[in-house]
């Protein structure tokens, strides 16, 4: 598991309530409001998308919306940042290879 | 276009301190902030901070967040969040982004605080998934509870290195070395010694030469390096771990100062391209402030005050307060500020050779290269002393500004002196009564309470410790030595929590006594 239960320090992190999402066709579990990309990470997803010329994968790098290699198909909508994106109920979140999603 | 008194780039702890010192006066302020939340980088840090009473010592970095937050509130300062600035003119038109507006704003003054970058460095694999940023590691667990990964390779021994490392222990992750190609760790030792004490080991003069996987990472080969810094053949250690972390320095975020035409300069004691300002923040351009990280890599202590130096600036530049106001205001704020850039670690001793403290003790190599103090060495210093029954020790050996454990002590144990970077000494002829308020206010975590022999073959140690699960009383393991090696077996006596110890519990070991000098660590067996 990749969530802190509980924190020395932080105590129980405070989270939104459990939202169901899709990564690639999957059913996955995140909590309402974190960034899509927690969530992910919660349930184990570190590739995001592949670069467009080299096919290179990328996952989080800066966690705060800089770099743009967490970018992401979300809803249809391509280059969504996804450390600064807040995950909702029923988001379809897509691996982008290039600028498409995976597969299409 | 909008008309603003003052406009303040960044809600950081700069940014929300001027904003602060601007809106109480009265002064239409307004602050854009690129974040969803305010409080810049001060709500990733979760650790005690160092400084005086004046600047929150002993107060943690997230604590001092909403405190300031608060502040801010009741001063009514208007803070617009989601919102990124991307262009600043001379004539203190500010363009700001959100989502896909663009609207443009005028500004009387501007106050530019918008922090730093952080910097990378590249090697074989560097762009895989399970490299990150320190930055990142620290949104990922501070804020969202989520663990960066389970084994953490940390490249980068500065401060921001080091507290980084130990909130990856206290998230529960494994960190399987720290290394730096530097031959010195660039941080402070207490919190080198804090992380060195878990088992966490130290690799100075070495560098990534290689991450592995193909999808992310899988593990990560490290080598020695030459004094050109160049990786020496077969030197090569290979870490089997899912994440390297990078802690490699800070940059000004200066870009849009540039933009705006104030003049700049290349300065590598300020972290790199920064304004010229004069020592209050103001640029070139008269009514252009630059306050925080952005005119030079600090901490958010100094951030704090540059930022209510601006804003004080600011309010008489605007006729809101008299300039006898500002000066005298201006005069205690500059020996707050002062007090912070002393001692070994001020931004004019950078890059400078250390070899003695101030008061004339060498330094200790063996903390400069691996983190920890030699059982040997750390009789040298004036916090550690001998006594009967329960005395503290003192393992704090640089100087830095900082002096909780002086105000800490109810019985007047220990003092550090009139200089806030003198080294802690134990009063003469005090009489410790063992309540451990000490060890819960020590920024370094460097207190220890120790009662050498308890008449019975063994000895005492008390030690702060800020990690889950918290060892039952009676429970039976491993006294750990200050790099982390098991020295001996250890009992559990005792561990407090109380509310003025802030979540550091106290957790006290019966040992051998031959090892009341020696073990600094407890681990569960
Ligand atoms: C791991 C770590 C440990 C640290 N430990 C300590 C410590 O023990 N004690 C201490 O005093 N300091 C410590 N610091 C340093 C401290 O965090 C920084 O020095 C401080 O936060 C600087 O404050 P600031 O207001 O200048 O910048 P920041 O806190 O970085 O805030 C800048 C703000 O500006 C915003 N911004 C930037 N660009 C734009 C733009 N174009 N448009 C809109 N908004 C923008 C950002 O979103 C951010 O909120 C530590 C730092 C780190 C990383
Ligand atoms: S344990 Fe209490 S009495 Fe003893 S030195 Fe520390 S603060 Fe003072
Ligand atoms: S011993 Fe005192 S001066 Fe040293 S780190 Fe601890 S609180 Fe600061
Ligand atoms: S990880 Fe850098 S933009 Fe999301």
């Amino acid at each position: 598991m990749n969530r802190i239960e509980e924190h020395p320090i932080l105590g129980e992190p405070q989270k939104g309530r459990e939202v169901t999402f899709t990564f690639d066709g999957k059913e996955m579990k995140g909590c309402e409001g974190e960034p899509i990309a927690m969530a992910l990470k919660a349930n184990g997803v570190m590739i995001h998308r592949y670069t467009k010329k080299e096919h290179k994968p990328r996952g989080i790098f800066c966690a705060i919306g800089r770099c743009t290699d967490c970018v992401m198909v979300v809803n249809g909508k391509l280059n969504v940042r996804t450390c600064i994106t807040p995950l909702e109920e029923g988001m379809v979140v897509q691996t982008q290879d290039g600028v498409t999603a995976k597969g299409a | 276009m909008k008309r603003y008194e003052v406009i303040i780039v960044g809600a950081g702890p700069s940014g929300l301190s001027a904003a602060i010192e601007a809106a109480k006066r009265g002064i239409k302020t307004i602050v854009f902030d690129e974040n969803e939340k305010p409080g810049g980088q001060l709500f990733k840090q979760i650790h005690k901070f160092f400084g005086s009473k004046k600047h929150h010592a002993k107060i943690r970095g997230f604590k001092i967040g909403e405190e300031l937050l608060k502040e801010a509130d009741e001063a009514g300062v208007e803070v617009v969040l989601n919102a990124t600035v991307i262009g600043l003119y001379a004539d203190k038109e500010v363009v700001v982004r959100r989502g896909d507006e663009v609207s443009h704003y005028k500004g009387d003054t501007v106050i530019v605080a918008t922090g730093a970058a952080e910097n990378m460095v590249t090697f074989p694999g560097w762009t895989l998934p399970g490299v990150i940023g320190a930055g990142a590691a620290q949104t990922m667990m501070n804020l969202h509870g989520i663990k960066p990964g389970k084994k953490i390779l940390m490249l980068g021994s500065g401060n921001v290195g080091l507290v980084v490392s130990f909130q990856l222990l206290q998230a529960g992750c494994e960190v399987a070395a720290l290394v730096d190609a530097a031959p010195k760790i660039g941080g402070y030792g207490v919190h080198a010694s804090k992380v060195a004490r878990t088992g966490v080991p130290f690799y100075l003069s070495h560098t990534i030469t290689k991450a592995h996987g193909e999808d992310h990472v899988t593990g990560v080969t490290i080598s020695k390096v030459d004094e050109h810094f160049s990786p020496i053949e077969g030197t090569e250690k290979y870490f089997d771990v899912d994440t390297i972390c990078m802690a490699v320095g800070l940059s000004p975020m200066s870009q849009l100062l540039k933009m705006s035409g104030c003049q700049m300069e290349d300065n590598p004691k300020k972290g790199g391209q920064v304004p010229i300002t004069d020592e209050y923040g103001e640029t070139s351009v008269p009514g252009l402030f630059a306050a925080g990280d952005v005119s030079g890599i600090e901490e958010a202590s100094s951030a704090m005050i540059e930022g209510r130096m601006a804003g004080v600036c600011v309010a008489e530049y605007l006729g809101y307060c008299t300039e006898e106001e500002k000066e005298q205001i201006l005069a205690e704020l500059k020996e707050d500020l002062e007090s912070l850039r002393q001692g070994m670690f001020a931004p004019a001793n950078r890059g400078k050779e250390i070899t003695e403290t101030e008061e004339g003790i060498a330094v200790s190599k063996n903390l400069l290269q691996h983190g920890f103090l030699t059982e040997k060495e750390v009789e040298k210093y004036p916090g550690v002393v001998h006594k009967v029954g329960v005395h503290p020790v003192m393992e704090c050996t640089q100087n830095i500004p900082c002096n909780p454990c002086q105000d800490a002590c109810p019985r007047g144990c220990i003092t550090i002196g009139e200089n806030i970077t003198y080294l802690p000494i134990v009063a003469d002829g005090s009489k410790c009564s063992g309540c451990g308020m000490c060890v819960a206010s020590c920024s370094g975590q460097a207190i220890f309470l120790v009662d050498e022999d308890c008449g019975d073959g063994s000895a005492t140690v008390t030690v702060p410790y800020e990690f889950f699960p918290i060892p039952e009383e009676g429970s039976k393991g491993f006294g750990l030595s200050r790099n982390g090696e098991k020295l001996c077996e250890a009992t559990v006596v005792s561990v407090k929590s109380v509310a003025a110890y802030d979540h550091t519990n106290l957790l006290t070991m019966r040992v051998p006594k031959e090892y009341a000098m020696a073990a600094r660590f407890f681990k569960a067996g």
